[in-house]
C-alpha cells in the first residue's frame, strides 16, 4: 500500500491529466481509473475528491454537464481552456519535483 | 448453468427507484441540503453500491450503502459540502462584483457620481451628523426590510420547487450578513470626532466608502435578486433550473 500522504500534493495534477486524457469524467469513475492505472496503488478517497473538484469547477478549470445515466442523473467534468493549461503547468511542476527528489534520493556521484 | 445465470443476475444488479429516493433522504440525514451536491453524492453512492453487488451481490441494500458512505472518510459528506460552499461564495462575490463594475461605466456611472456628489455635500454640511444617521438609519431600514422580504420569497420559491440550489439560498437568504456588521458597527459613529470631519481626506474616503456600501447593498438586495433565475441558469446550467 503505497503512502497516500506522499500523494496528497498532486491530487489536483491527477485529476487534471486524467480530464485531460479521458475527456469528460464523472467522480466514481475517476476514483476507479486511478485505482486501476496504479494497480490499486493509490486509491483517491471520497473525502478528498469532490472538495477538489469544486474547488477547481469553482476556478474555472472544469466545466460540468448532467446526463441521465439509467435512472439516475449523472455529473460529468470535463476541462475548460484554461483548465487545459493549467494541466500543462501542473504536469511540468510535478516533472521538475519529480527530478529534484531523484536527485536527493538518488544522487549521482562523480569525480569531476 | 443456475450458477452462471446468477452470475449475470448479479452483474445487473442496480439501485433502484426507490433506493435512489432513499440515498437523497441519506445526504439530507448527514447534511447535504442541496440538490446539486446530492444529485453528484447519489450517483456516486449508487455506483458504489453497485460495484459492491458485483461482489457480493447478496449484500443487502442498507449494508452495501453504509459500506459506500464508509469510504467518505470520519467526516463523511463535510469537506465536500464546505469546499462546495466556498466555491460558491466566490460564485456569488464574482457575480457581484461584475454588477458593481457596471456603476463605474457608462451610462450608470452618472448615477453613481451624482449619489456621490450628494452624499459629499451633505457630508461636508453644518448638519453633518443629522445626515450620517439618517443615510445610515435609513439605509439598516430598508435593508431589512428588504431580507425579511427575500427569505419570504425564498420559502415560496421552496414551496413550489422542493429542491434546494446553494446559489439560491446565498443570493435570497445571506444577502443580510453585510447589514448585520454595518449595525454592529453603527454605534461607533458616536465616537468620532467631530474634528474629522473637518479633514478633507476623512469625508471623502467616507463619502466613497457610503457610496459604495450602498451600492454593494442595492445590488446584493435588489438587482441581484431580480436576476436569480438568470443566474441560477448561468450556474447550473445542467440542470436547467
Amino acid at each position: 500500500m503505497a503512502n497516500n500522504k506522499l500523494y496528497k500534493g498532486s491530487l489536483i495534477t491527477i485529476i487534471l491529466k486524467l480530464l485531460d486524457e479521458g475527456g469528460k469524467m464523472y467522480g466514481y469513475e475517476i476514483t476507479q481509473k486511478v485505482k486501476v492505472i496504479t494497480k490499486g496503488k493509490l486509491k483517491i478517497t471520497e473525502g478528498a475528491l469532490y472538495p477538489a473538484l469544486h474547488k477547481l469547477e469553482a476556478d474555472g478549470m472544469l466545466d460540468v454537464e448532467v446526463e441521465k445515466v439509467d435512472n439516475r442523473l449523472r455529473k460529468y467534468y470535463k476541462l475548460t481552456e484554461k483548465g487545459s493549461k493549467e494541466t500543462n503547468s501542473k504536469l511540468q511542476e510535478l516533472q521538475d519535483y519529480i527530478k529534484t527528489m531523484q536527485l536527493l534520493v538518488n544522487p549521482k556521484f562523480s569525480l569531476d | 448453468m443456475k450458477t452462471a445465470n446468477k452470475e449475470n443476475m448479479s452483474k445487473s444488479k442496480k439501485v433502484d427507484k426507490e433506493q435512489l429516493d432513499d440515498l437523497y433522504q441519506f445526504t439530507i440525514k448527514h447534511f447535504v441540503e442541496h440538490y446539486d451536491l446530492q444529485t453528484e453524492l447519489v450517483d456516486h453512492l449508487a455506483n458504489d453500491i453497485e460495484s459492491i453487488w458485483e461482489k457480493n451481490p447478496d449484500l443487502p441494500y442498507e449494508d452495501a450503502r453504509d459500506k459506500a458512505f464508509k469510504k467518505f472518510g470520519v467526516f463523511g459528506f463535510m469537506n465536500a459540502v464546505e469546499q462546495r460552499q466556498k466555491a460558491m461564495h466566490k460564485r456569488y462575490l464574482k457575480f457581484l462584483w461584475t454588477e458593481l463594475k457596471q456603476w463605474f461605466t457608462l451610462p450608470k456611472a452618472i448615477k453613481t457620481a451624482a449619489f456621490f456628489i450628494i452624499i459629499y455635500v451633505a457630508f461636508t454640511s453644518s448638519l453633518f451628523s443629522y445626515f450620517i444617521f439618517a443615510f445610515y438609519g435609513v439605509v439598516c431600514i430598508w435593508s431589512f426590510v428588504k431580507s425579511v422580504q427575500l427569505k419570504r420569497q425564498f420559502k415560496r420559491r421552496k414551496e413550489v420547487s422542493n429542491k434546494k440550489w446553494m446559489l439560491e439560498e446565498i443570493i435570497f437568504k445571506q444577502a443580510g450578513g453585510s447589514v448585520l456588521l454595518l449595525m454592529s458597527q453603527l454605534p461607533s459613529l458616536y465616537n468620532l470626532s467631530d474634528n474629522l470631519f473637518t479633514n478633507f481626506y476623512f469625508i471623502l474616503g467616507f463619502s466613497v466608502f457610503s457610496t459604495l456600501f450602498f451600492l454593494w447593498l442595492y445590488i446584493s438586495f435588489l438587482i441581484l435578486p431580480q436576476k436569480a433565475e438568470e443566474l441560477l441558469n448561468k450556474t447550473y446550467p445542467e440542470f436547467c433550473v
